[in-house]
């Protein structure tokens, strides 16, 4: 379904992504691990589309190119990223948002548009999947929200877009075990045979919740091991030493997860 | 014309012998257009012979009493005043009996004399007086259009809003004007509060782009008043709305609001001064501005704590947004105090669109030009969060060309 070949990552003189090769099959779900500064976030925006990075390499979803379209167009052709930092915008109510996004990539699709009474009941059942009160429905996006509310907002956007790949970057961050708990179901939920999943972290604890068909970990910008999800559990005993090797000790592994 | 109306404007005339208009070394003024300014003809007050056709489609639709002035005249026919509601007296300024004269026109207000308010007092006869002595549920409308005509391209009407002791309305002013030929209004309007009266003031300002408009605002507040000042400075060449609000009673509060949204040349300009001359008022001025293609924002918001204006609460905050490398706005801040144990804030802030939030809405799939204008929206709308009248809130976003959410 996914197919990354040779990426490649930069922003002015600084090289993050340094040929990163990758496939995910439909259905599966690779969690991706690697310590601070080793590109996981920059791999989600590379896919998501992203403005600012130079980008080299190939990318294709079900075979059609992802790296010549512009972000709404990958989210048409079925990409949706879950993001670490979700954008608070004040002003723009979420569910006129959700609609607006929904129908957006309905008409990318050449699909009917989906009225808003319709629409209601879908988002409705999607909040009830991640345990959120029916008036977030009413404020803006984002806005105010806890970093729990952030994310489970996250989750009920996938379950209304309903899309063939998503990316999770770092979903686990700023979250309390019940809502970890919360988010990891909804996410579950979700899972299918038509749905591939990247689920980046810095913790197995995640992982616990989500259990992956594949774990990689990505050191200075490159895949470095994979495996299934015992090598999750191997990272939490041991840390990412292992895999960083002496030639990249001048790399920016700074801070330990936090 | 009675007598005090009589030597309220004979006054008014002498002073326009010697009339000088503002230049680009008044402050007030400086961003104004000079030239344009210069080419306002204004007179007494005639009717027009002019057939304005359908008011009701570029006004909003309020249930309740309406006057309507057009070029400084009462249109009986457009205005409904037939069954006004208890404790609200509504007429034209005009046919106004005598002894109404004094109060409504020879207020002495912290009055700061430009050219163009000698001019609306020497021949702004025409208008609107309301006063409210009771709690009126339905919204009162004042429509005022200007009619560039022949004669004289330029209107000058007066509105005069006298709230008695512990009463309380809602007062919209629209602001159109008719045909696309140049000329413009000059409007003032002079508010009173006794105390413990609270006024709901709106002005909807949607001249045609080439015309102008110079508002002026005088409010006076006695102690434990509240005055709601909302603008939304959509229309004009030069669009220009001042306040000057004067907290002169202990206790009384004013909160002032505005969005100014430009499109093409426009200039839009908001002239804020709150006076604080009594104990424990409080004041707050919050305005937002959208300008796009190579329209210019003014926001010049002043707050002035005179002596014994102790225990003043005042805050000032105008945000703009601009849209494009050619749209400017000058934002002034003013603070002068005068008084002890006093806390005033202030903030402005200029940006562009967010390019973090842009692309949050364009990973969902909303495509880079809906998403901008969804940012925009939302940045605008959180002027409305308040506003109680379904009716004025579609009017704006239908105006400003968007889906209301």
């Amino acid at each position: 379904m996914l197919h990354v070949e040779n990426l490649t990552a930069s922003i002015g003189d600084t090289s993050i992504l340094k040929g990163l090769n990758l496939d995910v099959g439909a259905g599966e779900i690779h969690a991706i691990m690697g310590p601070n500064g080793s590109g996981k976030s920059t791999l989600a925006h590379a896919l998501a589309g992203r403005d600012g990075y130079e980008i080299g390499g190939t990318v294709t979803l079900d075979g059609v190119d992802l790296l010549e379209m512009v972000p709404e167009d990958r989210a048409a052709a079925g990409v949706f990223m879950g993001f670490q930092y979700p954008v608070e915008i004040p002003g723009v109510n979420n569910m006129y948002f959700l609609r607006t996004a929904l129908n957006s990539v309905r008409r990318a699709r050449g699909d009917e548009q989906i009225g808003a009474s319709d629409f209601l009941k879908g988002a409705q059942d999607a909040m009830d999947l991640v345990e959120m009160n029916h008036d977030f429905l009413y404020r803006s996006v984002n806005a105010g929200f806890s970093g729990g509310e952030k994310k489970r907002n996250e989750i009920l956007q996938m379950a209304v877009m309903q899309p063939k790949l998503a990316v999770l970057d770092e979903t686990d961050s700023g979250l309390d075990i019940d809502a970890l708990r919360v988010v990891a179901a909804g996410v579950n939920s979700l899972r299918g045979p038509d749905r591939s999943m990247i689920v980046i972290t810095h913790y197995q604890r995640l992982l616990d919740y989500i259990k992956p068909d594949f774990v990689h970990v990505l050191v200075d910008g490159k895949i470095v091991k994979s495996g299934d999800h015992t090598l999750a559990l191997h990272l939490e005993d041991h840390g990412y030493a292992d895999f960083v090797n002496h030639d990249l000790d001048d790399a920016p592994l700074t801070g330990a997860p936090a | 014309m009675n007598q005090a109306a009589l030597a309220f404007r004979s006054a008014a005339l002498e002073q326009m012998a010697s009339l000088t208009l503002p230049t680009k070394r008044d402050e007030a003024w400086r961003y104004a257009p000079h030239k344009a300014l210069g080419q306002l003809t204004f007179g007494p007050a005639t009717a027009t012979d002019a057939v304005l056709g359908d008011i009701d489609s570029q006004i909003p639709h309020i249930d309740g009493p309406r006057i309507v002035i057009v070029n400084g005249v009462v249109d009986s026919a457009q205005s409904q005043l037939d069954t006004l509601p208890a404790g609200v007296k509504l007429v034209s300024l005009a046919g106004m009996p005598a002894d109404l004269v004094e109060s409504a026109l020879d207020r002495q207000h912290d009055t700061i004399d430009d050219a163009f308010s000698i001019i609306n007092r020497a021949y702004g006869e025409g208008g609107a007086l309301l006063m409210v002595d009771g709690r009126p549920a339905e919204t009162i409308h004042i429509v005022d259009i200007a009619v560039p005509d022949v004669s004289q391209n330029a209107s000058a009407s007066r509105v005069v809003i006298a709230m008695e002791a512990e009463s309380s309305a809602t007062v919209v002013e629209t602001r159109i004007g008719h045909s696309d030929a140049f000329g413009g209004s000059n409007v003032r309007t002079e508010i009173s509060l006794a105390a413990d009266a609270s006024l709901e003031h709106m002005i909807l300002q949607d001249l045609p782009t080439t015309q102008i408009h110079l508002g002026r605002v005088d409010v006076m507040q006695e102690a434990g008043s509240t005055l709601r000042a909302r603008l939304f400075n959509l229309g004009s060449d030069y669009g220009r709305v001042a306040y000057h609000v004067h907290l002169d009673g202990e206790g009384a509060h004013a909160d002032l609001s505005g969005l100014y949204f430009g499109f093409g040349t426009q200039t839009l300009d908001q002239q804020i001064t709150v006076v604080h001359s009594a104990k424990n008022c409080t004041s707050r001025q919050s305005y937002r501005g959208v300008l796009d293609d190579s329209s210019t924002g003014i926001w010049n918001g002043g707050v002035d704590v005179r002596p014994g204006a102790d225990g003043t609460d005042s805050e000032q905050s105008n945000d703009n947004l601009l849209l494009s490398r050619k749209a400017e706005v000058n934002t002034m801040p003013r603070l002068e105090i005068l008084a002890d144990e006093v806390s005033c804030q202030h903030g402005a802030t200029v940006g562009q669109l967010d390019d973090a939030a842009l692309y949050y809405l364009r990973s969902r799939g909303i495509p880079n030009e809906e998403a901008s204008r969804l940012l925009i929206n939302g940045f605008a709308d959180q002027m409305m969060d308040d506003l109680e009248s379904d009716a004025i809130r579609s009017w704006i976003t239908e105006r400003l060309g968007h889906d209301d959410a």
